[in-house]
């Protein structure tokens, strides 16, 4: 049986028409974040700052900046979308449609990756504008950028699809996604750690993926590139198969 | 013979706490039929109709849809039903066209035809005036007619409508009976539920009572209420109500 095309596309533009109901919410809110960020940190602590492989330390911060937010994003967009359509029961219109689980995913996740991409570009375009940041490798950027959105995306319906409150919706933004995301060397390189801390970077995924961008944006790579991607691959084929068999069988979705 | 439009055969539905919520039910829907699914609150109609929609996975059991499995062919079934369900299950902050095109959508509908249907549905049930609010600016009448809109999209040669005028005015009412006379002429097939008995009389041809999860009784509609009224008794007594004592009260 072939794909459902004009569904699973429908699933996109849904998703896309809901969020662009909040605007602010959505892009507004990740872009006026990253402007106080270089205004701090290019600006008002600029000069007090040492430099850090021979960059700015705005610059060593950007992709740190930038890849919390697409975080967030990709997180947000899936956990609310599903947990959301599961509160209201509105998912019951995909379950009584010809659509498979399959469909179901990969809709959910191109509106993930949709909204973590334009976040992400507008934070890039702010850090060009204003002098913050530059490329080293196009195809390493949108590498990180999609894969940490499918990521997140990912971990964004297993949550969707457990939580059975606002609350438990929102646990994993304040014990995981910020404290992770803040110890992950967003704002610090692992030698500015004592040797004994250095395992808290090398356990902590986030490290990869703010590694992997940094080396995208500004070349500079604590962590080899190719250990980041293969362990990003990795957690990837991982909770995919976790949502694939959560979805499989029903749960969360189907009574 | 001709292919049911839907053949529930032993079906049994058992929740994740152990509730036991259909027992070994079996029931047959000819096509072209205006059917009326009765029964009490939680006698099994809504878990019935939602395993036979997708909305719930049968324990045991089988279903066809014109001869197609629901579960094993679900792409090809589905495409045969529109569910009206009981509750509002709608984005409250999309507006009524949209809703309606979603749908068409998941149900693989291109633009064109989906927008020229999707026309079609919101004159059809006097939505045009509404397209500007959003569903939860809309009072529960027109709220029915978008859900009601929505199953009808992907024009389904069954259509299942859980209550569908449950907190809905006279005038409503009437203009949706009708049009359920008039698709249902045109040979689409309905299964009905409802607690409004004079509701079912008045539409369906043939009838089934679920009491406890399993079918209690099952018939004509001339078979069960050969005089006006009478199809409140035989429901009664078919439920394992009281009739003269719920008379009474």
């Amino acid at each position: 049986m072939g794909v459902n095309w004009v569904g699973l596309g429908t699933i996109v533009r849904r998703d896309v028409q809901r969020m662009l109901r909040v605007p602010i919410q959505v892009f507004i809110a990740p872009w006026s974040s990253a402007l106080l960020f270089i205004f701090v940190f290019g600006y008002v602590l600029g000069g007090t700052m040492r430099t850090i492989g021979g960059h700015k330390y705005i610059e060593f911060v950007m992709p740190g900046v930038l890849m919390m937010n697409i975080i967030t994003a990709a997180f947000l967009q899936s956990s609310s979308a599903i947990y959301f359509s599961r509160f209201i029961r509105f998912v019951e219109e995909m379950l009584v449609a010809p659509l498979s689980y399959m469909e179901m995913v990969v809709g959910s996740l191109t509106t993930v990756v949709v909204r973590a991409t334009v976040t992400g570009v507008g934070i890039l375009i702010l850090g060009l504008g204003f002098g913050a940041t530059t490329i080293e490798s196009w195809p390493l950027f949108i590498f990180w950028i999609v894969a940490v959105s499918v990521i997140f995306g990912l971990a964004g319906i297993l949550i969707g699809l457990w939580s059975k409150s606002f609350e438990q919706l929102n646990m994993p933004v304040v014990f995981f996604l910020t404290p992770l995301s803040m110890l992950g060397g967003s704002f610090f390189t692992m030698k500015m750690l004592p040797d004994w801390l250095h395992w808290m970077l090398w356990a902590n995924p986030f490290f990869y993926f703010i590694n992997g961008i940094r080396g995208a944006m500004i070349g500079v790579d604590e962590a080899p590139q190719g250990l980041s991607i293969a362990l990003t691959l990795l957690m990837i084929a991982a909770l995919g198969g976790l949502v694939w068999r959560l979805f499989s069988r029903g749960y969360g979705l189907r009574e | 013979m001709a292919t049911p439009a839907l053949k529930i055969t032993n079906l049994r539905k058992v929740y994740r706490r152990g509730n036991v919520a259909v027992e070994d039910l079996s029931l047959t829907v000819e096509e072209g039929d205006f059917f009326g699914f009765l029964g009490p609150n939680g006698a099994g109609k809504s878990t019935t109709i939602h395993c036979v929609t997708g909305i719930a996975n049968p324990t045991s059991g089988t279903i066809e849809i014109f001869g197609l499995d629901a579960v094993k062919n679900y792409r090809e079934a589905r495409r045969l039903v529109g569910l009206c369900p009981q509750e509002f299950n709608v984005d409250p902050f999309a507006k009524p066209a949209d809703i309606v095109s979603w749908a068409g959508g998941y149900f693989g509908m291109r633009a064109a035809e989906r927008k020229s249907r999707v026309n079609y549905l919101m004159e059809r049930f006097e939505l045009t005036p509404h397209l500007k609010k959003s569903f939860r600016e809309l009072s529960g009448g027109l709220k029915r007619r978008v859900v009601l809109a929505r199953a009808l999209v992907h024009d389904p040669k069954l259509i299942i409508l859980d209550e569908p005028t449950a907190g809905v005015d006279v005038e409503l009412r009437r203009v949706l009976w009708n049009y359920l006379t008039e698709i249902n002429q045109d040979g689409r097939t309905i299964l009905l539920t409802s607690h409004y008995l004079e509701e079912v009389e008045r539409l369906c041809r043939d009838i089934a009572i679920v009491a406890r999860g399993r079918i209690v009784r099952e018939g004509t509609k001339d078979e069960m209420a050969g005089t006006p009224g009478s199809l409140e008794h035989a429901y009664l007594v078919a439920t394992g109500a009281e009739p003269d004592h719920v008379a009474g009260q």
